[in-house]
């Protein structure tokens, strides 16, 4: 009897012992996550490096760029036929000008051009173009611009803007233009 | 009373010696002249451009009937021929070739189947033909007995504008056959010849720093600074011995006449008002002609240099901008209109500082820049009309007016 039950228990052992009583590695948390995702914020796309590189990139290139739009909004002062005298609303040109070059364009000076018509190459015409220049060039000074900032130069009609034969491109082209110079 | 009054017309025409006179030939009372070419070498094409140079020298002497057939003879030919033989002259030439691509002209003057002059001339290359029938005219023309045409053999040198704030300096002859650039690139004009003999000269040279007159030797190529200004810098003439210079410059803005003696390289101002100073012109040693506004329009003024006394020379037009004197002669251009809403016209008037006699010289179109040759006998000037550029030659003794147009480009401004 003793033996019987011994060696039935002990088979019982051993079959207990020869199965695997492990269950296929079933991750329960994982599941458990799964079920309970929630939506995920879109990654944002801005490109912080990239801006950063462009702040590296050579500083020349960016201020080239800045003298000649500062030099494109500042407008050419127009004259009238034969005469170098300015009138109320080419003044106010002249005021926003002297602005522009005591704050943003502080660091340049300018070249005046003075321009004519078309009517007549010869130094008379020069003259005149000269003249306008230097008008513009006592109004800046009055605005409180320094005069030694301030150079002039004067090409007679040999600058034109335009060439029709009209009213219109001859008044465009009586003018004195602001050049900055670094 | 009829012999009193013809006795005072009598006494007033032998007066009227005075080129601000108005002088018209009739063209049938002028001899007339026919050429034979007798060239065996070269091709058609050169001697048609030789022929064709010739005659418009032979017309511009305004003293012939210029028979224009272009017609072959031989050199040594006892007689013209049949369709010359009622020309009064026959000018018969001959060209060859020299070692060395050179160009080799006889030419003899036949008055009545007789020769009456000769002369031989050579150049060094064959594209500077136009020089010799240049100096067949002016010979020809002294053999004849007529005022001097020395002008025609001199060069002309301009500045022509190409693009915006580009130009170059151009030396040519007369009729702008003949053209070589000698300053290419860049933003230059207002050139001037430094002397006589033409062997060097001045410009303005605007893109520099400051606008920079600078002196050029044609012979060695070598370009030197002369002085520099602010705002304007203009040779506008040079003393007969090249020794000192009427410059205008603006320092401060403020454009005004100065001379430079070139030897001391010192310069003096001139003028002292305060508006437009320019375009001075040497009348002689110590007086000068110039342009300024100081009456509140471009005038006419002269002003003795030691003396510093100034003189209204002009008393017509509302716009008188350039001039240029030869002896007691002035001209200037003047604007026929001062409305801004009308096309321009601008027309070259002669005056003499001795009589009241003005002329008109010019009729139509932009007229300006006149420039007196050395001898008087003619005036230089740049012709616009519409948008066509033209040298233009005023011959003031027989009242005839030249073209020769540009090819392409503007003629800023001249000299010769």
């Amino acid at each position: 009897m003793k033996s019987i039950i011994l060696s039935s228990v002990v088979a019982a052992l051993l079959v207990f012992s020869g199965c695997s009583t492990t269950e296929p590695a079933v991750d329960t948390k994982a599941n458990t996550d799964m079920g309970q995702t929630h939506e995920v914020e879109a990654v944002d796309t801005e490109t912080v490096t990239s801006e950063d590189s462009m702040v590296n990139s050579s500083d020349n290139g960016s201020n080239k760029m800045s003298m000649a739009d500062i030099e494109n909004s500042i407008s050419p002062i127009y004259f009238a036929f034969d005469k170098f005298s300015i009138d109320a609303t080419n003044q106010e040109k002249i005021s926003a000008a002297a602005k522009i070059g005591k704050e943003v364009a502080s660091d340049y000076s300018v070249k005046l051009e003075g321009n004519c018509d078309e009517w007549g190459s010869d130094e008379y015409n020069f003259a005149l173009g000269l003249k306008r220049a230097d008008a513009v060039k006592k109004s800046l000074v009055a605005e409180g611009i320094d005069a030694k900032r301030i150079s002039m130069v004067s090409y007679g009609e040999s600058n034109p803007v335009c060439n029709d034969k009209t009213q219109a491109c001859w008044a465009k082209n009586r003018r004195v233009d602001f050049k900055l110079l670094p | 009373m009829k012999i009193i009054f013809s006795l005072f017309m009598l006494f007033g025409l032998l007066f009227a010696n005075d080129a601000t006179i108005e002088v018209i030939k009739k063209a049938d009372s002028l001899p007339s002249v026919a050429v034979e070419d007798s060239t065996q070498s070269y091709d058609d094409t050169f001697k048609l451009k030789f022929f064709k140079s010739l005659i418009a020298d032979l017309n511009v002497l305004s003293i012939f009937n210029v028979d224009r057939f272009h017609r072959y003879n031989d050199y040594e030919a006892n007689s013209v021929l049949v369709d010359n033989k009622d020309s009064k002259y026959v000018i018969r030439y001959l060209l060859s070739q020299t070692d060395s691509d050179g160009l080799y002209v006889s030419m003899k003057l036949i008055n009545n189947d007789e020769e009456v002059f000769s002369k031989n001339y050579k150049v060094s290359r064959k594209n500077i033909y136009m020089f010799v029938t240049h100096a067949i005219a002016y010979d020809i023309n002294n053999f004849m007995g007529e005022p001097s045409v020395e002008w025609m053999k001199r060069k002309v040198m301009f500045s022509r504008i190409i693009g915006t704030k580009k130009s170059e300096i151009v030396i040519s002859d007369y009729t702008l056959s003949y053209q070589h650039v000698v300053i290419k690139g860049g933003f230059n004009v207002f050139p001037k010849w430094a002397n006589k003999k033409q062997t060097a000269f001045y410009y303005t040279a605007l893109d520099a720093h400051r606008p920079t007159l600078k002196y050029v030797n044609i012979k060695t190529l070598k370009i030197k600074n002369i002085i520099s200004s602010d705002g304007m810098m203009i040779c506008s003439d040079v003393s007969d011995n090249g020794d000192k210079l009427l410059l205008t410059m603006a320092r401060n803005g403020q454009p005004d006449i100065y001379s430079y003696n070139v030897n001391s390289k010192k310069y003096k101002r001139e003028t002292t008002y305060g508006g437009i100073d320019v375009n001075a012109q040497f009348l002689n040693d110590n007086k000068i002609v110039f342009i300024s506004s100081r009456l509140g329009y471009p005038n006419v003024f002269s002003k003795d240099l030691k003396t510093k006394e100034v003189e209204q020379v002009v008393y017509y037009g509302r716009s008188n901008s350039a001039c240029s004197a030869n002896g007691d002669y002035i001209v200037y251009k003047a604007r026929e209109s001062s409305n801004a809403f009308s096309n321009n016209t601008f027309n070259l008037h002669l005056i003499s500082t001795k009589t009241d006699f003005i002329r008109r010289l010019t009729a139509t179109g932009i007229n300006e820049f006149p420039r007196f040759s050395r001898d008087g006998d003619a005036i230089l000037f740049i012709k616009n009309y519409k948008t066509q550029s033209s040298l233009g030659i005023i011959r003031l003794n027989y009242n005839k007016n030249y073209l020769f147009p540009l090819k392409y480009g503007k003629i800023q401004s001249l000299d010769w």
